[in-house]
């Protein structure tokens, strides 16, 4: 699965919650067809890094970029910048006062002015970023309905008594106008239990999606809410029935139908299967992992369960505390890991092995006692090709004995 | 090894709306001390309905259809509610799945911690009294009966004798409790310093202004005759040196007279807590009758002396009397005992007949629980639990087979009325999707057969008691009789008050790994991380001191981190208070982790059973093999072997192998006839027709036995890294 084309990129991403700081400067990219694993213990803003970026929280700072496109930008940092500046500028006043030489007021002048540059620039970039966040969807559409206009208007046009291209041409035209770049990214739920409606039917739950963005056809619907039903291992029969019917394999597989139907490119699966008994959890993996080769689908896979996202996982983000640790393939994470943290949570996974369960060893991570931060702080290094590391130079080079 | 728990043919089923459910099928299991046994199995298969009937704390629309649970002599399916409420949560405690929901929002922790320790506490007073009071009635009795032989005189002697040992019993408590309350001060307040004193050198002390009050209180609570006598004064002068120390700016520097004090007063405490301690039994006897004021002797001479005093002046004599009385009460429900087993085995045939008869069974019940409840010698110490549950049993189950054949009017129109409407869509050529739920759900058969059980059970008890009643030692169960009365006395004088449990719990805190307990203590739930809330969890069942813990999933809601500090806990406190577990899960790597045995649940039956080595292994269940073979591990890269389709309904179980179905290895037998279980080997066995001799020879699936062979080559490997 060589692909290099990028589908989601994250920059600098900042999710704070008033003084919580949930996801604190993560950047990722996400490859075309491949799965994107994010783990990380409870509290340490795995979830909410998948929420930001479709866009169900609004960001404090950073960008998301889908296909190129900026669809989420948070606007702190900006204004951050702007505040550093005018204290910097307030701080050459006060050093200056009461000296009025002539150099001195050259450079106050000189202050104000890099001062005033620094505000407008980043004023502007708040007003494209606001403008981006609020209108990438609206643009989004514009450009559909435009496509569809050329598309269609020549043959209307040549003959205007055609009633059945119009009408071809009015239903696209109420979908384009409907369409959003971010339907293109769906999500499935942790709890299958929780996130269908109860009083909903099947089919109402999977075609709910596809309503709101203008699909008015009764046939078309059923026909696509059979055809995913029968993606996703269920029976057509099955579309009348309620939730509450169903087990919660079943649950879990209505919940992937509902985020398959909206034809996405990219699905956050948030914790699908820690809900869900053993057994039923290798039906929901292995129905993941079809879909994926059949649709290619491209996955960010958040969890806990390590073996699971090892096995399903081509690159593996570790999280900790709203920052990202390290970030690696699958293989050479497990093979090699190099942050005390992901170290210690790699030998927390139990394994189906009485002996060696007996002879496992937890390794305690304890921030204060494994880094020293003091002199440097540390950020996200290369240390492999493909292989990063949070750390600062002298951990760095550490690093590197230990990979020789 | 000692059994702490035994299941035996459990049977369980609910009452629902579209008829009977049925969630366990008759499980057999034992549970030793000190070991854990992992119920594994996918939901629905019927392993918390297990737990649940283990705790007593099932739904009210179950039927307990049949078997037992036998817990320290006790059927726990048979026992009442005042009983079980003796056990729940004090010898049998439970760690729910969810610690968010097993909290109280709205409470601090310190309450919800010791809530139980003080409601117990007060429980187990008035029980103890109870207790007490009323053996001491039945020894008088006996004895009168025994001893006297109708002279008033001799009778109204042995009456103030009993009334004797009353009193100076509790003399003796009150003498004893005032000074342990001194004697465990005194250990505290060494320990209490200890710390400080290093931190201090440290220049490291925090919350010293706290310490040191509680510190100088508790030191003032030492003083006691046999505790600290002479250095009273100096503790006295001590103490108020360190409440007077006020100056809170001098908290983080080393105090050379503060930690001079301390030591000092360590020492003290110390020398106290290791003299030697007065016999208060003896004691109070002296105290109460021969003289209020004790001769000035040491203490070992002390001892002997009161020792003396008391067996001439009156204890001998009484252990003969009371050993009199009980070979009196064995006599007498000895022969009330073989009486019984004529009466059971007589009425026997009653009850084997297709119908019964209610009157006759009513009178025969009657008749057989007089005797029985003769036959009860009230002055044995262990209960026997046969024949105390025998009317309840019996009278419960007759009711539950009468109820069921008695005309129900409202369920047989509803029976009448659905099989009509059955009839006619099925007249029509239509298949209906129901079915019709039958008037009655109890099976009849079962409530018989169990009925009759427990006469032949109660019978063959009697008779194995008779014949081993020559090897009784009287001598020792005088002594036993008389323990066990302290031991209520005891139970009764010894009050648990807020502060004490207040201690308990905070030092309970600290146990689980809950950093900063006293400042923790007074927080909400809300204000705890996930993994803390099942630390707090696990205290509070800690907090009754259980013999046997059930954990019901405890860290499927954690992850990995936390759930691997919560089982080494829980493996720690096991090893440390050589607790029994029974650990529900279906995390098989949890398992691995856990377990020592293993039972494999499906469908409300145990398919497979076994030690961890056997099952995980050397295992033999094709449902085994799909469980294991349906996670991944760190090398699994090919496409997992999922089970295919979902646990059959238990409205309608299979008749054969309920596994059948989603079984690839399935052979028409399974479908037509349920497997036995196979014994394997002394430690294992598995219910599938595979084992059975003539059955073709199926190897494990390869992912299995590949993920074996490559964790034994990873093990060896680490092995060698280790040399």
């Amino acid at each position: 699965m060589e692909n290099n084309e990028v589908l989601l990129r994250v920059e600098h991403l900042c999710q704070y919650f008033g003084t919580t700081k949930a996801v604190d400067d993560v950047s990722f990219d996400i490859r075309k067809g491949e799965v994107f694993g994010l783990v990380g213990e409870s509290g340490c803003g795995k979830t909410t890094t998948g929420r930001s970026i479709i866009k169900l929280y609004d960001i404090t700072s950073g960008s998301v970029y889908f296909k190129g496109i900026r669809i989420a930008a948070g606007v702190k940092s900006y204004k951050d910048a702007i505040a550093a500046a005018k204290k910097e500028l307030a701080e050459t006043k006060a050093r200056l006062k009461g000296n009025t030489s002539s150099e001195a007021k050259a450079e106050i002048a000189n202050a104000s002015a890099k001062c005033a540059k620094t505000v407008s620039e980043m004023r502007a970039e708040i007003k494209k970023a606001k403008f981006d966040q609020k209108n990438c969807d609206k643009e989004y559409a514009k450009e559909q309905t435009a496509k569809l206009n050329a598309e269609y208007r020549p043959k209307l046009a040549a003959n205007p008594g055609d009633k059945e291209l119009k009408a071809e041409y009015k239903n696209k035209l109420n979908k384009a106008r409907k369409s959003r770049l971010v339907t293109q990214i769906q999500m499935i739920f942790q709890d299958p239990i929780a996130s269908l409606d109860p009083r909903m039917t099947v089919k109402e739950i999977i075609s709910e999606g596809l309503i709101v963005h203008g699909e008015k056809d009764k046939k078309v619907l059923e026909e696509k809410v059979y055809e995913m039903l029968e993606l996703v291992g269920l029976v057509r029969e099955h579309a009348g029935r309620y939730p509450h019917e169903f087990s919660g394999g079943q649950k879990q597989r209505v919940g992937v139908a509902r985020s398959v139907i909206m034809n996405p490119e990219l699905i956050i699966a948030d914790e699908p299967v820690s809900a869900l008994d053993v057994s039923i959890q290798a039906q929901v993996i292995n129905l993941l992992n079809e879909l994926r080769d059949r649709l290619g689908l491209t996955l960010l896979f958040v969890a806990h369960d390590l073996s699971v996202v090892k096995y399903f996982s081509d690159r593996i983000g570790v999280m900790y505390y709203g920052k990202m640790v390290e970030l690696a393939p699958s293989d050479e994470l497990f093979l090699n890991p190099l942050h005390p943290y992901t170290r210690s949570l790699l030998s927390a996974i139990p394994l189906p092995d009485p002996e060696y369960e007996k002879q496992r060893k937890r390794i305690v991570y304890n921030p204060l006692a494994e880094h020293d931060y003091s002199k440097e702080e540390p950020t996200m290094r290369e240390i492999k090709p493909g292989h990063f590391v949070r750390c600062n130079t002298e951990e760095y080079e550490r690093y590197l004995e230990i990979l020789k | 090894m000692e059994k702490k728990l035994q299941v035996k043919d459990l049977t369980i089923s609910f009452r629902t709306t579209n008829g009977k459910v049925q969630a366990v099928r008759g499980i057999n299991f034992d549970l030793a001390k000190g070991e854990t046994l992992a119920i594994v199995g996918e939901s629905g298969s019927g392993k918390s309905v297990t737990s649940k009937a283990v705790l007593g704390i099932l739904a009210g629309n179950s039927i307990v259809e049949g078997g037992e649970i036998i817990y320290d002599g006790k059927d726990l399916l048979k026992i009442s509610e005042e009983e079980f409420h003796k056990l729940r949560g004090d010898k049998i405690a439970m760690i729910f799945q969810d610690p968010m929901s097993s909290l109280n929002p709205i409470v601090r922790i310190g309450k919800q911690l010791t809530e139980a320790m003080i409601l117990k506490g007060k429980a187990r007073q008035k029980e103890n009294r109870k207790n007490f009071n009323t053996t001491l009635e039945l020894v008088r009795k006996a004895m009168i009966e025994a001893v006297a032989k109708g002279d008033s005189a001799k009778a109204s002697e042995l009456t103030a004798k009993c009334k004797k040992f009353d009193q100076f019993e509790y003399k003796h408590l009150e003498l004893e409790n005032a000074y342990n309350a001194a004697h465990e001060a005194a250990i505290e307040v060494a320990d209490d310093i200890e710390p400080l004193v290093f931190e201090l050198e440290k220049k490291a002390a925090k919350d010293l202004r706290y310490r040191l009050n509680t510190i100088a209180s508790q030191a003032k609570q030492t003083f006691h005759t046999y505790v600290i006598a002479k250095d009273r004064n100096r503790v006295i002068t001590l103490a108020d040196s360190l409440s007077a120390l006020n100056n809170p700016k001098k908290y983080g520097e080393d105090l050379p007279e503060l930690r001079a004090a301390l030591t000092e007063l360590r020492e003290i405490m110390l020398s106290a807590s290791n003299r030697p301690v007065p016999n208060f039994f003896t004691m109070g006897y002296y105290v109460t009758f021969v003289n209020k004021l004790l001769p000035d002797m040491h203490i070992e001479e002390l001892n002997a002396f009161m020792r003396k005093k008391l067996d001439e002046d009156f204890m001998l004599d009484f252990i003969d009397n009371v050993k009199a009385a009980l070979i009196w009460s064995a006599t007498n429900a000895d022969a009330a005992k073989r009486e019984a087993i004529t009466s059971l085995r007589s009425n026997r045939a009653l009850f084997e007949k297709e119908d019964l008869d209610k009157a006759a069974c009513k009178q025969a019940i009657k008749e057989m629980s007089a005797v029985v409840s003769r036959s009860i010698d009230k002055l044995e110490l262990v209960k026997d639990s046969f024949a105390y549950t025998f009317e309840k049993g019996m009278n419960g189950d007759l009711d539950k087979y009468f109820e069921s054949i008695g005309k129900n009017a409202k369920e047989e129109k509803r029976f009448a009325r659905q099989t009509a409407k059955h009839e006619a869509k099925t007249a029509k050529g239509k298949e209906p999707d129901w079915t019709v739920v039958p008037a009655s759900i109890t099976n009849l058969e079962l409530v018989r057969k169990n009925m009759l059980a427990q006469i032949d059970r109660l019978a063959d008890h009697y008779e194995e008691v008779l014949s081993t009643r020559a090897s009784r030692d009287f001598d020792a169960e005088a002594v036993a009789v008389i323990d066990y009365l302290k031991a209520c006395a005891g139970g009764v004088v010894k009050k648990v008050t807020k502060r004490m449990a207040k201690a308990r719990a905070i030092k309970l805190m600290g146990e689980v790994g809950i950093p900063e307990p006293r400042k923790r203590y007074t927080q909400y739930p809300f204000e705890f991380s996930g993994g803390m809330r099942q630390r707090i969890v696990i205290a509070i069942a800690l907090a009754a001191d259980p013999d046997i813990l059930i954990c019901d999933e405890p860290t499927t809601a954690l992850d990995v981190t936390i759930q691997s500090q919560i089982l080494e806990l829980i493996n720690k406190l096991k090893a440390e208070r050589n607790l029994s577990i029974i650990f529900i899960t279906h995390d098989l790597g949890v398992v691995a982790n856990m377990a020592d045995r293993i039972a494999v649940m499906y469908a409300g039956k145990i398919v497979e059973y076994g030690t961890s080595r056997d099952v995980f292994y050397e295992s033999a269940h094709p449902y085994t093999w799909a469980l294991l073979s349906s996670m991944p591990d760190l090398d699994t890269k090919e496409k997992l072997d999922a089970i295919p389709g979902t646990p059959p309904d238990m409205l309608y179980p299979p008749v054969g192998d309920a596994f059948a179905a989603r079984n690839k290895y399935a052979m028409q037998i399974d479908f037509e006839k349920q497997p036995p279980m196979f014994k394997i080997s002394e430690t294992h066995s598995a219910a599938t027709w595979l084992l059975h001799p003539d059955a073709p020879k199926v190897e494990r699936p390869k992912i299995i036995t590949e993920r074996i062979a490559r964790m034994e080559a990873k093990r060896k490997e680490s092995a060698n890294d280790g040399e």
